[in-house]
């Protein structure tokens, strides 16, 4: 029998990692987190925004590990004396290589065992701005022997040093699922921009270098694998590494994500998501009119809602259509809806049957085809908007607003008229106590902490392809090995390759006979 | 000691143990194991299972063609070649059978890093099938027994575990005999409803002149016990006349010129090295793929390739999925006096005639005469995600599969199965927990991992790409991974396991001995002026750091050291591969630990998971229900598991687990041990 915490730490790193296995969709597979590197360690020292985002006074960043120590030394100038254990000294807070003050700042320092996590552990306590937070967490991953926190990885630390009780450790499998979802859409959005696509080429060139090394070991002796095979492999992982190199070097390139909590308006036709698109946003943003498939494209509005910044879009109705610029905008709907971290289900009132209960299932079902996620709706990442009450009898309508609140699997419901502005109040303070709850969630909206993620894999990848070179001409298992690390490294951003795939690659690639 | 010489020199003496068991009736109405099948599968498992202490009894259809290699004449090869070092590691029979029979020996992959050298040989069939029937013949509590398997006898499933049956003994075809036993293992090979194809004709059986299996253990499966089947093809090329081959016109490939053992316990092999046989290598011509696709009306068994599998077995999917290219095709010799030669690759059903047609295409066999065509074989196999990582099927107690009619391809692969089946169906006989290996620690742990927790849906073939562990998976150590573990399972003899010891020892002393040699980089530059040493942490550098390098050999410090160096000669390549590849198992050796903790914690194969009261999705709940992952560790591996499920999952086995402990500890005082079905919930190997 093994003590509790000598499993979990394993287990939930597997965990993460199963996140990544292949056949699961694309959208499930993104913030695949682990692998064997990272696996490596406990002895990792990990670092993250702890404080939620938004608009903040102050942002605390976390740091737990053996080198936080090493944090202090060099990004406070604390070179000699440790600062007495959980005192705040304000201090300027530098890049460790540039030297530069980032900002002026807390400091708190935890020494072991008398911290949330019992590690040693420091707190940064910084100005909010996202400019600041941004430059902090990469002046962070660039110190030896850090990286960024996995989902829910403080948490377990905490675990396995027993400083969770029982009801805490139950919990950890739901902070672990809220976590990695977070991590999931974030993933999600960075994923389908230029980035993600420059990421997926480097993971689909990487695969063949090991599905072409490998074939080379399996099955040269045997099979006619022709010559040049590995040439090629050698122009490829050097073209790669050049290119990571490059990317990493060049700080300002990448593409600048947009904070903020996502919320997306969906829904079928004419149900009246632009209307709501134009009343929130107090302007006509976007065209309204009764004709089904006005709205074509996504439509993205910056917004301000109770001080917290909001990305808000109004997507294409979601029908069956023969044209193919409105098939299109009901992908992208689609894909916009998986990325969302809060969706509006818009629903003309005045379709659903007069009887409460079968206006539920109605609703439900209508949410299932929208959210088409295979999970059951987050609890708080659906609202359901009923729009057009003004055109319903009064009795129906109190009906409605009260006997939907009883249905179970149902999302809050408003009732709102866009024309008459009736509910919109009632709307927009469920709307913001939403929002509000999603702030306080460090990960949802924080595109500074998915860079620094990617950061830290891309700088693993391109070391394991160092260890490509070191070996190539003596062992070659020792160079696949490298590749096969490198695509560990990058998989953790792209999803994780598995065995079969690289297989499924050589089969394709070369005859192999029995 | 004196026996462990006697295995040494057995090979070189030209003596096999004399046999002294008759094979025509039994003597025993009850056994603890029996294997049914005399094959690769078969024979590991009988020999294995006898070893552990089972008194064991072996039935196959005809004694003479026990170890027979139905294909090809060779053993080995890159990940195949992993597997033959494990199952001798264990105390198997391949490794040895193959030092025996080999006449022609060859490391491939030399050139590539020794984690993935791939020990080979041709082999000599009739030296095979003598040394596997010699063994088995002579092994205490092992019969044999020359029979047909009518029936698979069971119990009906016990109403308090539904599902559940228990496995009592077989029926045999001739006069509806009984022989009842605690454990069967099967390892039917490509009998189970087995088809050959040649050309346009279908007949029933797994192998041509032997007669097909009788239709009644695979009704048993099926019907009786619920088993889900698949099925699968496979296929053997023609045999050619040797003397009918101008060996003029292909490429002489000639065998290492020291051959090396396949087992730790030979020094050498029985062939000679100068005696040794060459292969050839030639090349299919635009010719064969002409034959192919004129013929391929005449092709049933092609014909029938709607989802082949991803690689080509035979030469007809070759030219189909890869046309206009060249294809090798290797002629092998059958045996040392054999007049027949083996072109591997050149696996094809067409009808004889055409089958003549197409191998004359090919330069060197331009007047070749044919032996015995080749013909395919369409067989059901067992789809193994039924079985647990014992290799036991899971609702059935005491049943065991192994080899082919799990899905796999190749000697080796069943040979490994068969070996760790009939020490589990050993264990199961005797009460024992399940002895399981994992995927960190071997490849026949990967083997097994791979079926049991993916399931195939083409033949299964062992690669080392298949192995994330592959650079402490070598076949260099596969002795210090397994022989010990075999040891305490009792699969070892103690002749193996004093050479073990030994050997273990002596590679100890010597890298103690090259750890102790401590230089300055500076002292080292000195020393051996040809080698760029680089700095030190820590401002010295060991021998065994030094061995790292490429181009320093145990030799080169050796002769500077002779003193302390010189004892240790016999294992300086071993050294000089440990010494270049500990770094990189101890950069995933926390991987391994994880991995091994994992599968150390057991899901009980009884879970309902969809009532189970923990927060799982529907999707994960019904994954879970479809795999009935053994262990944490194989749930973690499934596709569309969630960290999130996982994490729950293992707060439920802790649970369950303190719960089993309290119930224990207040049993303790009226109950004698535990039942079985909680050792297997805790399988796991005495430590």
């Amino acid at each position: 029998m093994l003590p509790i915490s000598a499993v979990c730490g394993g287990i939930y790193r597997a965990a993460i990692r199963t996140l990544g296995t292949r056949n699961v969709p694309l959208c499930r597979r993104l913030s695949s987190g682990d692998g064997v590197l990272a696996g490596l360690a406990d002895a990792d020292t990990i670092f993250a925004l702890s404080s939620g985002h938004g608009r903040c006074g102050v942002a605390v960043v976390r740091i737990s590990g053996p080198a936080a120590t090493t944090a202090l030394r060099c990004m406070v100038g604390l070179r000699k004396h440790l600062p007495p254990p959980r005192t705040a000294l304000l201090r300027s807070i530098t890049d460790p290589h540039s030297k530069e003050v980032l900002d002026r700042g807390l400091v708190l320092w935890f020494p072991a065992p008398h911290s949330f996590t019992g590690e040693d552990s420091v707190e940064f306590h910084i100005h909010g701005g996202p400019a600041v937070i941004t430059a902090v967490l990469q002046a962070l991953g660039s110190v030896p022997g850090m990286r960024p926190a996995e989902a829910g990885e403080f948490t377990r630390r905490a675990f396995h040093a027993g400083k969770l009780d029982l009801t805490e450790v139950e919990g950890l499998g739901d902070l672990i699922h809220a976590e990695t979802e977070a991590q999931r859409r974030q993933a999600l959005r960075q994923m389908s921009g230029d980035l993600g696509r420059l990421y997926q080429d480097w993971s689909h060139r990487l695969k063949r270098c090991l599905a072409h090394v490998e074939a080379f070991i399996d099955f040269s002796e045997d099979e006619l694998i022709e010559d040049g095979v590995l040439d090629r492999v050698d122009i490829s992982v050097c073209d790669l590494q050049a290119e990571i190199n490059q990317h990493l070097k060049d700080e300002r390139r990448g593409e600048r994500l947009r904070s903020g909590v996502h919320v997306v308006i969906a829904g079928a036709t004419n149900a009246g998501k632009s209307s709501l698109l134009n009343t929130l946003c107090q302007r006509p943003a976007a065209i309204v009119s009764p004709i089904a498939g006005t709205t074509r494209d996504v439509v993205e509005t910056a917004l301000d809602i109770g001080g917290f910044p909001v990305l808000l879009s109004d997507t294409a109705g979601l029908r069956d259509s023969p044209d193919l610029v409105e098939q299109e905008g009901v992908r992208r709907a689609r894909e916009r809806v998986q990325q969302a971290d809060l969706t509006l289900v818009v629903v003309d009132s005045t379709i659903l049957p007069s009887e409460v209960k079968q206006a539920g299932a109605v609703l439900l079902k209508h949410l299932e085809s929208v959210l088409t996620s295979q999970e059951q709706p987050e609890a708080g990442r659906c609202l359901l908007v009923l729009n057009k009450t003004d055109l319903l009898p009064e009795a129906q309508r109190e009906q409605l607003s009260l006997g939907l609140r009883g249905t179970s699997g149902l999302p809050p419901v408003c009732l709102i008229s866009c024309q008459t502005s009736e509910g919109l109040k009632d709307f927009l303070t469920v709307l913001q106590s939403t929002v509000q709850t999603m702030c306080a969630d460090p990960l949802s909206g924080a595109p500074t902490l998915t860079q620094a993620r990617h950061r830290a894999h891309l700088q693993q990848c391109a070391a394991a392809l160092a260890q490509y070179w070191r070996y190539r001409d003596s062992d070659l298992a020792l160079a696949a090995e490298g590749v096969r690390l490198a695509l560990t490294g990058l998989g953790r951003i792209t999803g994780r390759v598995g065995a079969e795939e690289i297989l499924d690659i050589i089969f394709k690639d070369f005859c192999i006979g029995k | 000691m004196s026996r462990m010489l006697t295995r040494k020199l057995l090979p070189v003496r030209n003596i096999l143990p004399p046999v002294t068991k008759r094979t025509s009736h039994v003597h025993r109405q009850r056994y603890d194991v029996i294997v049914v099948g005399g094959g690769h599968a078969g024979t590991e498992a009988a020999a294995a299972a006898a070893r552990v202490g089972a008194e064991t009894l072996l039935v196959t259809q005809k004694t003479h063609t026990i170890g027979a290699l139905s294909c090809n004449p060779s053993l080995g090869g890159v990940g195949k070649g992993h597997l033959v070092r494990e199952i001798d590691a264990l105390d198997g029979l391949c490794g040895r059978a193959g030092d025996w029979a080999g006449i022609h020996f060859s490391i491939l992959n030399r050139r590539k890093g020794p984690a993935v050298w791939g020990p080979r040989a041709q082999l000599d069939r009739q030296r095979y099938r003598e040394f596997i029937q010699a063994e088995l013949l002579s092994t205490p509590r092992l019969e044999v027994l020359e029979g047909s398997v009518e029936e698979l006898l069971v119990t009906d499933p016990n109403p308090e575990e539904p599902g559940r049956h228990r496995v009592t003994g077989i029926r045999l075809a001739n006069g509806s005999r009984s022989i009842s036993a605690s454990s069967v293992v099967l390892t039917t090979g490509t009998f189970l409803s087995g088809s050959l194809f040649v050309g346009h004709t279908v007949s029933p059986g797994g192998r041509i002149g032997d007669a097909p299996s009788s239709s009644g253990l695979s009704q048993t499966l099926r019907e009786r016990l619920g088993l889900r089947v698949g099925r699968l093809r496979t296929g053997t090329p023609p045999r050619v006349l040797k003397d009918s081959v101008d060996l003029s016109l292909a490429k002489l490939h000639p065998p290492d010129s020291h051959p090396t053992p396949f087992s730790f316990m030979n020094t050498r092999t029985r062939c000679k090295p100068e005696e040794q046989l060459p292969c050839y290598l030639t090349y299919t011509t635009p010719g064969v793929e002409r034959v192919v696709r004129e013929s391929l009306h005449l092709n049933c068994h092609i014909q029938q390739d709607a989802k082949g599998p991803r690689y080509c077995p035979s030469i007809e999917s070759r030219v189909l999925r890869f046309p206009g290219r060249r294809h090798q095709v290797w002629l092998e010799p059958e045996g040392m006096t054999s007049d027949l030669l083996y072109p591997q690759g050149l696996s094809m059903t067409m009808p004889p005639d055409v089958q003549l047609r197409l191998i004359r295409e090919i330069p060197a066999m331009h007047r070749a005469e044919i032996h015995t065509p080749g013909y395919g074989v369409q067989y059901d196999y067992v789809c193994p995600t039924q079985l647990s990582p014992a290799l036991q099927v899971k609702n059935t107690q005491g049943l065991f599969l192994a080899g082919q009619i799990n899905g796999t391809t190749g000697y080796e692969e069943a040979a490994a199965q068969g070996l760790w089946a009939g020490v589990n169906a050993a264990r199961w006989a005797r009460s024992l927990p399940p002895a399981v290996l994992s995927r960190t620690e071997s490849y026949i742990g990967v083997l097994i991992d791979d079926l049991v927790s993916r399931g195939v849906n083409e033949p299964y073939r062992m690669f080392t790409s298949r192995a994330e562990f592959r650079t402490s998976l070598r076949p260099d150590n596969a002795d210090l991974r397994l022989t010990l573990k075999g040891s305490l399972l009792g699969c070892v003899s103690s002749a193996r396991r004093d050479e073990f010891l030994r050997v273990k020892l002596r590679l100890q002393d010597a890298e103690a001995a090259l750890r102790a040699l401590t230089l300055s980089p500076a002292g080292w530059r000195k020393m051996m002026p040809g080698i760029s040493v680089s700095e030190s942490k820590n401002g010295s550098l060991s021998g065994m750091d030094l061995l790292q390098y490429k181009d320093v050999s145990f030799e080169m410090l050796a002769s500077l050291f002779p003193e302390q160096l010189s004892p240790h000669m016999e294992f300086s390549e071993r050294l000089k591969i440990e010494a270049v590849y500990k770094p990189h198992c101890d950069l995933s050796k926390r991987e391994v630990e994880r991995i091994q903790k994992e599968e150390n914690m057991s899901l009980p194969q009884d879970l309902d998971y969809f009532s189970l009261p923990v927060s799982l999705s529907k999707e994960v709940r019904e994954i879970l229900d479809r795999f009935r992952p053994s262990t944490l560790g194989a749930a973690t591996r499934l596709e569309g598991m969630t960290p999130a499920a996982v994490v729950n999952l293992l707060n439920y086995v802790q649970i369950a687990e303190r719960k089993e402990r309290m119930m224990n500890r207040s049993n303790a005082g009226h109950q004698e041990g535990r039942g079985d079905d909680l050792c297997a919930r805790n399988a796991s190997l005495p430590q």
